[in-house]
């Protein structure tokens, strides 16, 4: 009888898994967070992209609340590749395998930086722990950066150099081909490690300048950061349905393909700047590039005119990449902290270095990018006060991380550049751009250690000072 | 020694013979059915007791003694009260000596009502039971709870049995429920035209004996059978002819055409454009084309054609008590209100018995259902049912061409289909082949022991394909679904039935069965995604390029279940049964695995106990019961799992195994449901009191229950923060309750000179409260698929399923932290607080319970009048109280398409509101908006202003049939000759609802109150004709 029953064991999921069916859920759903509902709210506030229709036609006025982002709050990020990054580290831990913990928590650190960075103060410490804390506690902004040990709050910078640390470590089992970001080259996770102290520094680098600096210098001495194109840590997609770009599926294939279009005023940009990375940007299905200013109202162009991502955002057929940690923007931060905190290197030979990568990466030969420098002196030369310096420095990244909105909102947040007008119609909750997302209303159903009412999105976050 | 008793029976008031009465020897399987003449013969025993019964007439018992002749006049009653009933596993019962609230519904009342959906021809005739259609598509599925939802996640869906076999009503879904073409559930495999009778087993005293899936109740069907043919073979054919029409289209608004702020805008949905009267006399449309400028009254309506439901079914049956067989052959072809939608179901049965002289009994049955079901995608967004709601009245949709040479649609939105274009090529097919059947052998051990084992099983597959031709919406480039169920059911059962007539005292008997069950349930789903077709118009998965959402799900669950039940009975008035069952599941950890859980009920005949001789109280008794019921999971909720991975939705989706430049790379991922390694079987226990009573020779009777049952321990997915990294961890939590008054009135006012008037009414009222959920968990999310921002949950102290959304925020006096919205002074407390630059409502505050689908309470009432062969029926019922959450009506209102939105257009409008002022206090709003800024202004879908009363009164069903009499037939070969006409949903009236409130796109299940853009209902009208051989 007793063995009559015994047929509780599921036959249609596993209960053991290896790390290497999940890694590659922790990265295409890092980059799948990234890339898809965040950056259509974030480059349409951003103005590189205006709202046509249906949800980014409400980010383009700057309306956000707690029924957005539900999805990527839920399911990409502390279910999609937070959870797993955990996994990872719990598995992996255990089967001996410091390189899959090490990426995993290179991952997790970059996703948790996302997730503080788009919504302020966050569950962190006491996330992912499924039953032992169904209801996680807040943790503040400031600690996740920073930690905060009578909290036991481990700071993000020391969760990267625990896992530089592990992929030091002889490891039972490395990563290949289920590696899609660097096939298991672990090198490449070193330099893309330390890239993202970098990013994490530089995000912080206004508020507390100091521990900015200190970590940079850190970085550079050490030598081992992204230096190459060819080091970017990058998500390349497929060219087939249920494998392609989430900015492809939206803008080219899906039913709401014509909810987003090119902004009038990042075109403005582009073409005042004689930039020639704007034709693999935008598509430019009819004789000019045809576009719609944020925020504005009426009658819309044909959609088959319509200028969309082009190849350098979605790929040719899909594949993308996005763009998570890149030389390009390796270079810019520390043109602006050389600038800024005086860590090592010189200001301008590091923005013309990331100028240079961002135009490779899109396609310019060295000679062209040559002739356009050199055509170009207002762009390739930094003059004036240190803000204006600055201000050059955030608008060539503001450029380069084209298809990367989390990144443009983030530097505006911190440095206010590009200064851009106010969306046309501009409404919200006080018709300004907003300045951190609204929890999800899913929260607030579920967890009472979370505000409520929540912050609205006029509420700035702890690193953003002004 | 056996004698032989014969006679006749006739009817007390007119002296006609009555053929068909069920002649009984008493606590025996044996008996027989009068003749056409109204006698009977029957080998007996001295000692024996005969009873008589017979449907609409009072039952009679008589002791044999030595009596050779026995004649009978039988008493019509509008309801028999003593009439035999089947209960658990089979057994038949005297009903006087029930503890316990059942029903019976006759074959005749459900067969030939213009409706091909048994549950949907029970609606409005039972107490105590919810039944809600889907909507008119053909086999949409239907939802029934009985005693409303005693379970937060598990079935709450009644045990269907059929002829003792446990028949599975499930619905299969393919795909997501918000978007899928209708599934059927799958009792709609049963020809109701096949129904001998149904017996509505209602609480869990009734219902233990089936253990724990029956504590949602149970229906026991039993098909015809030939048992009462008494030797002869009976041919009956029936058949009948129904339309169908859309019925419950809102009313429209014609002054005003396509477009928004009274400017004519040619991908519009709104209605908002400019008026017809003084407006351009021609448009140009999407497509460059001239177009009149004018209204299309019936646009909407002109969208669906008359469907037909055409039935036939012959029955050959013959036998006396010894040995009977039947073959009943059965057809039923509907063609749906849209094109390209059609429900077609042919059955086989074959069914016998023999009890031999050895003592030795067999009898069994098999059954052979081939169903074939079409029909489109449903859904909000870019369905043809998503759209229907947001045509503008300038579009002239049946006539516009939908498709170009290409096979492309052609519509006014470039990011939808034409509905008429998704009509043909996102659609889903089902092929269910099915067979059930049973076979049992019974041997008479001694005179008062019985040994029987039965075995039945249920088993079927069901072959859906599912298309969306290259440029659907959901797909754009294109899919094709092969998706495969297979589902099987064996029981096995050893009843052991023991029956003494004398134990301890002079009228005390007992009956004692013992019984085991072994159970075995089988479940597998394996589906072919074929994704990114390249050859248009080749719909078959050769043509796919890509197959990452292909997948397979298969189940297994076993229970071996011991039960008894001890039965006493006191001169026939006083009865007393105590039962219980433990149960062993697969599905539970094996130290918590057997669960036992007993019943317990008592019934009181005062009327024959004191031996009343009264001309106005004819029948009383009193029952009382208390049971409790066990309940397993659902297989392989212990362990957490992984799952194959995949991000997005229909806006953009990642599905794993992901190909990468040629290489395909799996992912796995962690499921977002927590596994429980401690799981206990969960509990309903429910405490019934009721009332029969009996006036005037029981031409009035009523039957009153109340009840009062909480369901404690349930296995639940509770929902946790998703911060936590998952979603739901499955746990033993909360408490249920449901009380409730159940009321069954019937009464014969008039009956003279062959003319009859027959009165049934009944009543339904019940409580439901989610007493508690968990620790630190006021609220929580139903198992199933949801739009966010619209969550059907249970929240505690509210009833099960109400819908979690945003609502506009209101002035209070409570909150004194919220300067935004306290009231010092009190006097707009409760006001909507309006947005003072812009005039609208305040942003709203997620997470309310906003709709609540139960409703207050139901009531049916049905008077059937005959006359020299002439019957007229008509059921009216009505649903009070209970809301829908209806995304087609807010579509309706916010696009300007309903006549309301039409009443003053030019005039502006005021939000109703108050304004804060600067100092805190507030004023009323006084800004003016357009028409469109206030209709728009009331809210979209996932708002308060998608909240409707569902109160609704109607005219379910009419019936007139005519029975040719013995004088014309009496020369021809036919035995029976009737002719009849029916109408079904003839009439609605809700008062407060724009069309029928009485449709739920998610069908059955625990999802309940939405009408998330489906088909709307069907008002139905037939012929049919019934011929005995």
């Amino acid at each position: 009888c007793s063995k009559y029953l015994d047929v509780n064991v599921t036959p249609n999921n596993p209960t053991v898994v290896p790390p290497s069916v999940l890694l590659p859920t922790v990265q295409v759903g890092t980059a799948f967070a990234n890339a898809n509902e965040l950056n259509r709210f974030a480059s349409t506030i951003m103005q590189q992209l205006a709202g046509a229709a249906n949800s980014p036609a409400t980010y383009d006025i700057y309306q956000t609340n707690g029924a957005d982002f539900g999805n990527q709050w839920r399911f990409e990020l502390y279910g999609g590749a937070l959870v797993n990054a955990q996994q990872i580290i719990t598995i992996a831990t255990a089967s001996n395998s410091p390189a899959y913990t090490g990426i995993a928590k290179i991952m997790k650190a970059y996703d948790f930086a996302m997730t503080t960075d788009v919504w302020g103060d966050i569950p962190y410490s006491q996330a992912l722990q499924g039953e032992a804390a169904p209801q996680p506690r807040v943790d503040k902004q400031e600690d996740i950066y920073k930690g905060n040990q009578a909290q036991n709050i481990q700071s993000l910078f020391d969760l990267v150099r625990e896992g530089l640390a592990d992929l030091d470590k002889t490891s039972t089992t490395v990563p290949g081909n289920d590696d899609v970001i660097y096939k298991g080259n672990l090198v490449k996770w070193r330099q893309a490690g330390n890239t993202l102290l970098l990013k994490l520094a530089n995000t912080i680098s206004r508020k507390e300048p100091a521990l900015a600096k200190q970590v940079i210098d850190q970085v550079i001495t050490s030598g081992q950061y992204i230096k190459s194109n060819a080091d970017d840590l990058n998500v390349t997609f497929g060219a087939s349905v249920g494998s392609r770009d989430p900015r492809y599926e939206y803008t080219v294939v899906s039913s709401f393909r014509d909810d987003i279009i090119l902004s009038t005023r990042y075109l403005n940009l582009l073409q005042n700047l004689k930039d020639p990375r704007l034709a693999t940007f935008f598509t430019k299905p009819a004789a000019n590039y045809v576009t719609r200013d944020n925020g504005e109202r009426g009658t819309l162009p044909a959609v088959a005119t319509w200028s969309r991502y082009g190849p350098y955002v979605t790929g040719a057929n899909g594949e993308g990449p996005v763009r998570l940690l890149t030389n390009f923007q390796r270079a810019f931060i520390l043109a602006e902290s050389a600038l800024t905190l005086k860590t090592a290197g010189d200001p301008q030979a590091l923005y013309t270095e990331g100028i240079q990568a961002s135009m490779a990466l899109a396609g310019q030969t060295p000679a062209q990018i040559d002739a356009y420098l050199a055509a170009n002196p207002s762009v390739a030369t930094l003059t004036g006060t240190d803000a204006q310096k600055l201000e050059q420095i955030i608008t060539q990244k503001y450029i380069a991380f084209t298809g990367n909105g989390l990144e443009l909102w983030n530097d505006w947040r911190r440095t206010g550049y590009p200064t851009q007008l106010p969306a046309q119609n501009a409404a919200g909750i006080d018709a300004t751009r907003p300045v951190r997302a609204v929890y999800i209303s899913t929260e607030n159903e579920r967890n009472p250690n979370f505000e409520n009412p929540a912050p609205q999105s006029n509420v700035k976050v702890w690193w953003d000072v002004d | 020694q056996d004698v032989t008793v014969s006679g006749q029976v006739t009817s007390s008031d007119d002296g006609t013979t009555l053929p068909g009465v069920s002649v009984q020897v008493k606590g025996t399987n044996r008996g027989t059915i009068t003749d056409a003449d109204g006698r009977y013969r029957l080998s007996v025993q001295p000692d024996n007791r005969l009873v008589f019964s017979f449907i609409g007439f009072a039952s009679q018992e008589f002791p044999v003694g030595s009596q050779a002749t026995i004649n009978v006049k039988l008493t019509a009653g509008a309801q028999s009260l003593d009439e035999v009933v089947i209960t658990a596993q089979g057994i038949e019962r005297d009903k006087r000596s029930l503890g316990y609230s059942t029903q019976e519904v006759g074959g005749a009342l459900i067969a030939q009502k213009s409706e091909p959906n048994l549950l949907n021809a029970l609606q409005g005739k039972l107490a105590g039971v919810q039944i809600n259609g889907q909507s008119g598509a053909p086999g949409a599925s239907t939802n029934i709870n009985i005693r409303g939802i005693t379970s937060f996640n598990g079935s709450n869906q009644p045990l269907i049995v059929v002829d003792g076999i446990i028949f599975s009503n499930d619905v299969n879904v393919t795909g997501n429920t918000l978007f899928q073409a209708q599934s059927a559930n799958r009792l709609a495999d049963v020809n109701p035209e096949s129904i001998e009778s149904i017996n509505i087993l209602k609480g869990p005293a009734a219902a233990v004996l089936y253990g724990s899936r029956a504590s949602a109740g149970a229906i026991i069907i039993t098909t015809k059978n030939g048992k009462g043919n008494n030797n002869k073979t009976e041919v009956t054919v029936t058949s009948s002819y129904n339309v169908q029409n859309v019925y419950g289209i809102p009313p429209f608004q014609n002054d005003y055409g396509q477009g928004s702020n009274n400017l004519y805008v040619n991908n519009s949905t709104n209605s908002w454009g400019l008026p017809f009267v003084g407006g351009p006399t021609s448009i140009t449309n999407l497509q460059g084309e001239t177009r009149p400028y004018q209204a299309y009254p019936n646009n909407v309506r002109d969208f669906f054609r008359q469907g037909s439901v055409l039935q036939n079914t012959a029955n050959i049956s013959g036998g006396d008590a010894t040995r009977n067989f039947n073959i009943s052959l059965g057809n039923t072809s509907q063609q749906g209100i849209t094109d390209n939608s059609k429900f077609t179901r042919s059955n086989v049965q074959l069914g016998g018995g023999a009890k031999l002289n050895n003592g030795l009994s067999i009898s069994g049955t098999g059954t052979y259902v081939q169903t074939v079901q079409r029909g489109a995608a449903l859904g909000n967004g870019g369905s043809a049912y998503g759209q229907i709601s947001r045509i503008p009245r300038s579009y002239d949709l049946p006539n516009e061409p939908f498709q170009n040479a290409s096979g492309q649609s052609i519509y006014f939105l470039t990011t939808a289909n034409n509905p008429n274009w998704s009509l043909q090529n996102t659609t889903l097919d089902s092929q269910v082949d099915r067979f059930f059947g049973n076979f049992t052998l019974g041997y008479d051990v001694t005179k008062w022991l019985n040994v029987t084992y039965r075995v039945t099983g249920d088993t079927y597959t069901d072959r859906r394909k599912g298309i969306s031709n290259i440029g659907a919406v959901r797909a754009p480039q294109g899919e094709v679904i092969q998706n495969n169920f297979f589902r099987s059911e064996l029981n096995g059962d050893l009843l052991i039935n023991a029956k003494i007539n004398k134990v301890f005292l002079e009228g005390l008997s007992a009956n004692l069965l013992l019984g085991n069950n072994i159970n075995q349930r089988k479940f597998q789903n394996a589906s072919v995604y074929g994704e990114q077709l390249t050859i248009p118009g080749f719909p078959n998965v050769s043509n796919a390029a890509v197959f990452t959402q292909s997948a397979e799900s298969s189940q297994v669950r076993r229970l071996v279940g011991n039960y008894a039940q001890l039965s006493l009975a006191y001169n026939n008035y006083l009865f007393l049964e105590l039962s219980g069952r433990a149960d062993q599941s697969s599905t539970l950890p094996v130290a918590n695995n057997t669960y036992f859980y007993p019943a317990a009920s008592v019934s009181f005949v005062p009327t024959d106990a004191f031996k009343v001789q009264s001309d106005v109280l004819s029948y009383a008794k009193v029952r009382a019961s208390v049971a409790r019921v066990g309940r397993d999971a659902d297989p392989y909720l212990l362990n957490s799992v992984y799952t194959k991975s995949s991000f997005g939705n229909n806006v953009a989706a990642v599905n794993f195994p992901v190909s990468f430049g040629g290489s395909s790379v799996p992912g796995f991922a962690i499921d977002s449901r927590i596994g429980n390694q401690g799981l206990t079987p969960e509990f309903v226990t429910s405490t019934e009191v009721g009332l029969n009573l009996g006036f005037f020779n029981n031409r009035l009777s009523i039957d009153a229950a109340y009840f009062n049952t909480r369901s404690t321990n349930q296995i639940f997915n509770v929902s946790v923060s998703p911060s936590s990294g998952y979603d739901t961890r499955t746990t033993n939590v909360g408490e249920l309750q449901n009380r409730g008054i159940e009321l069954v009135l019937s009464a014969t006012p008039i009956r003279s000179n062959g003319f009859k008037w027959d009165v049934n009414l009944n009543f339904t009222r019940i409580r439901n409260k989610v007493v508690s959920i968990a620790p630190g968990v006021l609220q929580s999310g139903i198992t199933g698929d949801g739009f966010i921002g619209i969550t059907p949950s249970i929240v505690q102290g509210q009833p099960y399923g109400v819908i979690v959304s945003s609502a506009n925020p209101r002035v209070q006096n409570t909150d004194i932290n919220n300067k935004a919205t306290y009231d010092a002074s009190g006097q707009y407390v409760g006001q909507l607080i309006i947005n003072p630059t812009s005039g609208q409502f305040a942003p709203v505050i997620a997470g309310q319970p906003l709709s609540n689908p139960n409703s207050n309470w139901t009531a049916g009432l049905t008077n059937t009048f005959s006359y020299k062969g002439f019957t007229l029926s008509a059921l009216v019922d009505t649903r009070q109280g209970g809301q829908l959450f209806s995304f087609a009506a807010v579509d309706y209102r916010s696009t300007g398409s309903l006549s309301v939105t039409g009443i003053d257009r030019d005039q502006p409008r005021i939000l109703p509101g108050v304004i804060q002022n600067a100092d805190g206090t507030f004023r009323p709003n006084n800004i003016q908006l357009s028409a469109q800024g206030y209709w728009q202004g009331l809210g979209g879908l996932a708002s308060e202003a998608s909240v409707f009363d569902a109160t609704v009164y109607r005219l379910r069903e009419v019936a007139l049939n005519y029975t040719l009499p013995k004088s014309i037939i009496g020369h021809t070969p036919f035995g029976g000759i009737s002719v009849g006409v029916s109408g079904r949903n003839l009439y609605f009236y809700a008062p407060n609802y724009y069309a029928d409130p009485e449709v739920n796109t998610q069908g059955a299940g625990n999802i309940q109150g939405l009408d998330l853009s489906g088909p709307p209902n069907t008002r139905n009208y037939g012929v049919n004709v019934r011929l005995t051989f």
